[in-house]
């Protein structure tokens, strides 16, 4: 007896929808370049470092320092920026507090979402590689530093390009562009001095506005994890390759209650927030804003206001923005 | 300090702090045009807005897409409440519209493609400060997104430099 046709026919829609992606994704990534993407992240996380460098994006340089000291008890890092506002940046373990001498106050924010490294990294590669094609390209010289180039091409309009330059020997990232549909560069940022490993002295990590903040405001956000979809809030449909990775409730800017959603394609994330409009805060602008390659798209839903934020296109921003429903 | 200018109008400062912001934005005239802009934004709130801003406001509105709530309304009164919050957002959104050009923000609204915002956002100058409004409250975002950005799985904390960018047109006043 032979199956039904139809049957036949869904058999071998199923085969090569499971079949596409995958080979598609073979067909086009080396393997050594995912690999040198896994090296990328594993420095990130592994190395000692300290160093100046800049970001850049269309007119704009920002000049900043950066020290990253793994200890046993985990990473700590310090950020001071060098040029403009002056703001420090510390992080220990999954904590991060962020010093606004301009404005008097203390930020605070723990990241419950963040898994530890690497449990997170096979997914992510797995998704990176399904949504870009990533390419080994040339060797270049960034900051002293002989580096492998790395291109990402994104695989549709949905999300960004980018060119990557990783430090031969460690694997450390040192220069990164980031382009746009027409292949325009929207921001980049390099190290212009940067050493790796070797000792690199505590008092590079002590916070200078320390004792100084002590009558600062302090905004914690109190960040914790939530299902957002049982509170009545949902993301009807998300542009292809991204993916809802965590679920948060958080306070921003003195407003509780905030709901954050984060989507992810495995290298670009786009975040979701949702929060109810009080009569304290002046009205936002819907609307779109843009800096760098950081595009933000806001818009109201009754009560609350919706704020969507990501390295991503315009196109995708706006369109997580309006698929964002309350149901209940 | 433009908090605390704000606290000022609202007549939330101590005596002591009082007399020194006093002192402060007599001396200084950026604050003095912040001082200014808030008054702007306070009577807009409150409807003592100016005959041809209010023209120009309603101009806006009418270009506007209505604002589509996905729950249905039981209060009409808040309706109201929406489409005032909504006026006093397109005053504001010029003004954004004409800072982020001089900053490296891009604002894409419906309002900023209108065929007066041009015009509206010519006099940059005392246009400037109020800006504080909106990158502020974007700032929020963008510091709470950051951790969860690509850019800080490969670059640790160093895209939290980014931020500041956005931010300059407002430092310490």
């Amino acid at each position: 007896m032979t199956p039904p046709f139809a049957s036949c026919v869904w058999l071998g829609i199923r085969i090569r929808l499971c079949l596409l992606p995958v080979s598609a994704a073979i067909a086009q990534t080396e393997p050594s370049a995912l690999q040198w993407l896994q090296r990328v992240y594993a420095a990130t996380e592994k190395l000692s470092y300290s160093g100046t460098f800049v970001y850049q994006q269309g007119q704009q340089v920002e000049t900043s320092r950066i020290t990253h000291v793994v200890e046993a008890s985990g990473p700590r890092e310090r950020l001071e920026t060098l040029d403009g506002v002056p703001r420090e940046i510390i992080r220990t373990g999954d904590e991060v507090v962020c010093y606004l001498p301009a404005s008097l106050t203390v930020k605070i924010d723990k990241q419950p979402g963040r898994r530890p490294f690497p449990a997170i990294l096979s997914e992510q590669l797995k998704d990176v590689s399904e949504n870009y094609t990533v390419r080994k390209g040339e060797i270049e010289r960034v900051g002293g530093y002989s580096c492998q180039v790395l291109a990402l091409e994104p695989k549709d309009r949905m999300r960004y390009g980018h060119r990557l330059w990783a430090d031969l020997s460690t694997g450390m990232l040192l220069k990164a562009k980031t382009f746009d549909e027409k292949n325009e560069l929207l921001e980049q940022f390099a190290f212009t001095q940067i050493k790796i490993g070797g000792h690199i002295g505590r008092d590079q990590l002590k916070a200078r506005y320390f004792r100084e903040s002590r009558d600062w405001r302090v905004e914690d956000s109190g960040a914790k994890r939530a299902n957002l979809a049982e509170a009545g809030w949902t993301i009807r449909s998300s542009p292809a390759g991204f993916r809802t990775v965590t679920e948060l409730m958080r306070t921003m800017g003195g407003t509780g209650g905030v709901g954050h959603i984060v989507l992810s394609d495995g290298l670009a994330a786009i975040s979701v927030f949702i929060e109810p409009a009080t009569s304290k805060q002046p009205a936002p602008q819907p609307g779109l804003v843009r800096q760098g390659a950081t595009n933000v798209y806001m818009r109201p839903i009754g009560s609350y206001w919706i704020t969507v934020v990501g390295e991503a296109p315009a196109e995708s921003v706006k369109y997580i923005a309006n698929a964002v429903e309350y149901r209940k | 300090m433009k908090e605390r200018l704000s606290a000022l109008i609202d007549g939330e400062l101590q005596s002591d702090s009082l007399h020194a912001h006093l002192g402060r934005l007599r001396a200084d005239p950026e604050l003095r045009g912040a001082w200014d802009t808030y008054h702007l934004i306070g009577d807009t709130l409150r409807g003592q807005i100016s005959p041809g801003i209010a023209d120009r406001v309603a101009a806006r509105l009418r270009e506007e897409p209505t604002v589509l709530a996905p729950r249905p309304e039981r209060n009409p009164s808040r309706r109201l409440g929406w489409y005032a919050m909504s006026a006093a957002a397109s005053v504001a959104a010029v003004v954004f519209v004409a800072w982020t050009a001089s900053t490296g923000w891009r604002a894409e609204s419906q309002l900023a493609g209108g065929p007066d915002a041009a015009t509206a956002a010519s006099p940059p100058a005392p246009i400037a400060l109020v800006s504080s409004v909106a990158p502020v409250g974007i700032e929020n975002y963008l510091l709470a997104h950051q951790p969860y950005s690509h850019t800080s799985a490969m670059q640790g904390i160093a895209p939290y430099g980014r931020s500041v960018a956005g931010e300059r047109g407002t430092a310490g006043k």
